[in-house]
């Protein structure tokens, strides 16, 4: 296997020709997508990876310089397309991968042909009029939060506060065994998320792309959806039933559903007025 | 009595549990909870029940993680096991607690319902914390030490060669200053021998019976061999720094500029002299013939490495030593303003081991008969002497530049004075008493002798106290001539202060080979006192015994 491949544990499905590329978002791996994959895998070549940092990835890879943008996190998207020498893409982004996969396909075009953006914010703190649906302190408070290690995350972390050099498996059977980050680069990660401001890259995505909004998502709130329909050319909106943040997990089918309609409509992408 | 009254119901055991407990539907909304998790965050039941999310009671942190970590893994695996979470409670405070959480399914697999169980965690976040202190400290403790580890090497090899250099240095400072005090005491007796031979020749030269040629011509040669050894012993006193200075204000550029007939003459046609003045130069204070021998010196060494010809800069400049450049000194130079005077030449140049020993007395480069190996070790004596500095620097085949630093004088009005041309002329006495105290008999026979040929009147002796002795049967004396350091446990100065005490206002005049602090600061006369050092002439006895005595009489 690659060196691309290994460092971000790709994986190949399904029996398709176009592929889809499915990337998770901030705090998971691939794992998240366990229950939509098996919904396309008989018509799609599904390609799942791990950020850099996150599931089985090679965290010794791991740049801050590198990954001191979602830039470098797109670079990372073009690398895995390249190796695979994948085109017609279609790229499933949740959460902050969501924004990557946009920066991705502004950078090559050519490569993609649909986006499906889950729950995807440009930018997470309000600003003037933009509601992100974070003040400033709250992102604040949240990165000292992460750096005091005082961690919601002491389960998915627990290596950090139980770790025992000598018996890691005692780490092991206390930690919950899906979505392992390395905390040094979640506390990363999280600080280049939750700080990032894309909206200027909006409107250079010439892309057909669909939005799926959750209700009551606390994390990319409604009005952060609506503006990234106003502000993407060519970009469908659908405001999901489902709750949270995480759709994929909480509502497949009704996500299921949208993606399919989505990516049945053979129509050009539309130009949003 | 009914025997089940006495056993908990298992609503007691729910409500009153030790931790609390929550049922929530999938997205959140609480549905039950106990007495105990309200007591905990002040809440009514009614307010939560139906009405609020569990996610809504986090924090922003918890918030989020609620959203992409805890749902995510909820739903995946089923359970979720010790969670760290921050409650916010009614009051605002934060409460700290540890939730497990199991999702049930429906019939259909369909998720539920989520059933929370939250332990209070004040105690282990504190414990926690500390835990994570210490680690932190632990690490960087290792990090500090990895880093000494990895450059201990380095370290070592910089340390030792700085203790090297420092060690040096040391050394050579140690040598300077053997040497110094060697060629200093040499020199000192040599001096007193010295005017004894000047002495009785000169006794000679006078009672020389007229017409007596060739024994003229034998003293003549003698006096002028006495004359060159006493210039050399005034060198090696200059090395040691042990010679009498007369400081004086001094203007360095006129000093150079009055210098510049006799360097030509010196330097030759093959060397072009350049001299360089800055404007505005400070003064400084220093002996100015010693500093005019210095830069002679300098010159006649220039010229030696330029045998076929080449240029010869003089340069002056104010200029700064800072504390950094002083302190990697081995003498002790103080840090401050000082006048620079620079010579410069296009010649040979010397090696790092020459350069090393270019300030010892007698060290030459020069073919034997050629140099006397003084002239370095004069401008270095002289110059540490005046509290200044020496610097050279010098690359083979290009040439060497040597420069002087003498500090700022600052604060006097006194005009730089002119060298004064020191021509001594014979005047004799008119039967004034003059009392001499001198250790050295031989030396002392030869200055009594000679003031009485010069018609004083003279009463002598070997130390202090055999002088206040006399002081006090002869209280007419005019003038008190003694050297300054004198055995028998009471120097020159001291002498000078009993006799001015018995007799006050009568006048001294001190003689030395060289000083050490009795009359002479730091090598430096005093304000008005009277100095004629070893060896003297004849004539220059006379007239500085006859001045000192015709100023006193103002």
């Amino acid at each position: 296997m690659s060196a691309v491949l290994q460092r971000h544990n790709v994986k190949v499905l399904g029996q398709g020709q176009q592929p889809m590329v499915l990337a998770h978002g901030y705090g998971c791996d691939q794992n998240m997508w366990r229950f939509i994959t098996p919904a396309f895998e008989d018509r799609y070549k599904i390609v799942l990876f791990d950020h850099v940092g996150h599931g089985q990835s090679d965290a010794a890879t791991f740049d801050r310089t590198r990954y001191g943008s979602l830039d470098g996190y797109a670079e990372d998207v073009l690398a895995i397309c390249r190796e695979l020498d994948l085109k017609d893409v279609i790229f499933v982004g949740h959460s902050v991968s969501a924004m990557i996969g946009v920066l991705a396909a502004v950078r090559e075009p050519e490569r993609f042909a649909r986006l499906v953006l889950i729950g995807p914010s440009p930018c997470y703190i309000n600003d003037g009029d933009y509601v992100g649906g974070f003040k400033r302190e709250d992102i604040e408070g949240l990165l000292d939060f992460l750096d005091s290690n005082h961690l919601g995350w002491s389960s998915t972390m627990a290596p950090v506060i139980m770790g025992n050099p000598d018996r890691p498996e005692l780490g092991e059977e206390l930690t919950n065994s899906f979505c392992r980050t390395d905390p040094e680069i979640a506390k990363h990660f999280a600080r280049v998320t939750f700080l990032s401001d894309n909206r200027a890259d909006l409107p250079r995505l010439a892309k057909k792309a669909l939005i799926l909004q959750c209700s009551h998502d606390v994390i990319a709130p409604e009005a952060v959806g609506r503006y990234m329909h106003q502000n993407l050319p060519g970009s469908e909106f659908v405001l999901l039933r489902a709750t949270g943040h995480c759709p994929n997990l909480s509502a497949p089918e009704e996500t299921i559903a949208a993606m399919e309609a989505f990516l049945r409509d053979p129509a050009p992408a539309k130009a949003v007025a | 009595m009914d025997p089940g009254a006495l056993c908990e119901t298992a609503e007691e055991l729910y409500e009153s549990a030790p931790c609390g407990y929550l049922s929530t539907l999938p997205d959140g909304t609480i549905i039950r909870v106990n007495q105990t998790f309200l007591s905990w965050i002040g809440m009514e039941r009614n307010d939560l029940v139906g009405h609020r999310c569990f996610q809504d009671l986090l924090n922003v942190g918890g918030k989020i993680f609620y959203d992409t970590h805890f749902a995510p893994l909820l739903r995946m695996q089923g359970f979720v096991n010790e969670i760290a979470f921050d409650l916010t409670c009614a009051d605002g405070r934060q409460l700290p607690v540890l939730a497990n959480t199991v999702q049930k399914l429906d019939a259909a697999g369909r998720p539920m319902v989520h059933r929370i169980t939250l332990f209070n965690a004040t105690d282990r976040r504190k414990y926690e914390r500390e835990l994570l202190l210490a680690r932190q400290k632990a690490e960087q403790a290792t990090e500090e030490l990895k880093r000494l580890n990895e450059t201990l090497e380095e370290r070592v090899a910089q340390e030792v060669a700085e203790r090297l250099k420092a060690e040096e240095a040391l050394r050579q400072a140690q040598k300077m200053e053997a040497v110094g005090q060697l060629t200093g005491g040499i020199a000192h007796d040599f001096n007193n021998l010295l005017t004894i031979i000047v002495g009785n020749i000169e006794l000679i030269q006078r009672r020389l019976p007229e017409g007596n040629e060739r024994l003229q011509r034998a003293t003549d040669h003698a006096m002028e061999a006495t004359r060159r050894a006493a210039t050399l012993t005034q060198r090696l006193l200059a090395f040691s720094r042990r010679q009498p200075l007369d400081p004086k204000p001094i203007d360095a550029n006129k000093l150079v500029a009055g210098m510049s007939e006799l360097l030509r003459r010196t330097l030759g046609e093959t060397v072009v002299l350049e001299t360089v003045l800055a404007g505005g130069l400070w003064r400084t204070q220093a002996d100015p013939n010693q500093l005019e021998n210095a830069i002679v010196n300098l010159a006649v060494n220039a010229r030696d490495a330029m045998p076929n010809g080449g240029k010869l800069t003089i340069e002056t400049a104010n200029t700064r030593l800072d504390e950094a450049y002083v302190e990697a000194l081995a003498e002790p130079v103080p840090p401050g303003q000082y006048v620079r005077v620079s010579v410069s030449d296009t010649g040979t140049g010397m090696d790092k081991a020459t350069m090393e020993r270019v300030f010892e007395p007698f060290f030459t480069t020069k073919e034997a008969g050629k140099g006397t190996g003084l002239g370095l070790s004069q401008v270095y004596g002289f110059v540490r002497q005046s509290n200044g500095h020496v610097w050279i620097y010098s690359e083979l085949g290009e040439g060497t530049t040597i420069k002087i630093y003498l500090p700022r004088l600052i604060g006097s009005d006194e005009e730089p004075t002119e060298t004064p041309p020191q021509k001594p002329e014979m005047v004799k006495g008119a039967g004034e008493t003059i009392l001499v105290v001198e250790d050295e008999p031989s030396l002392r026979a030869y200055s009594v002798e000679a003031l009485r040929d010069l018609g004083y009147r003279v009463l002598e002796a070997a130390d202090g106290k055999g002088a206040l002795a006399v002081v006090e049967q002869h209280p007419e004396i005019h003038l008190l001539f003694t050297d300054v350091v004198l055995t028998g446990g009471m120097n020159g100065r001291v002498l000078a202060e009993e006799v001015a005490r018995r007799k006050p206002g009568v006048p001294v005049l001190y003689t030395t080979g060289y000083t050490a602090n009795a009359i002479v600061h730091h090598g430096r006369l005093d304000p008005g006192m009277h100095l004629i050092g070893k060896p003297y002439t004849y004539a220059e006895l006379a007239a500085k015994v006859r001045s000192v005595l015709d100023e006193a009489q103002f």
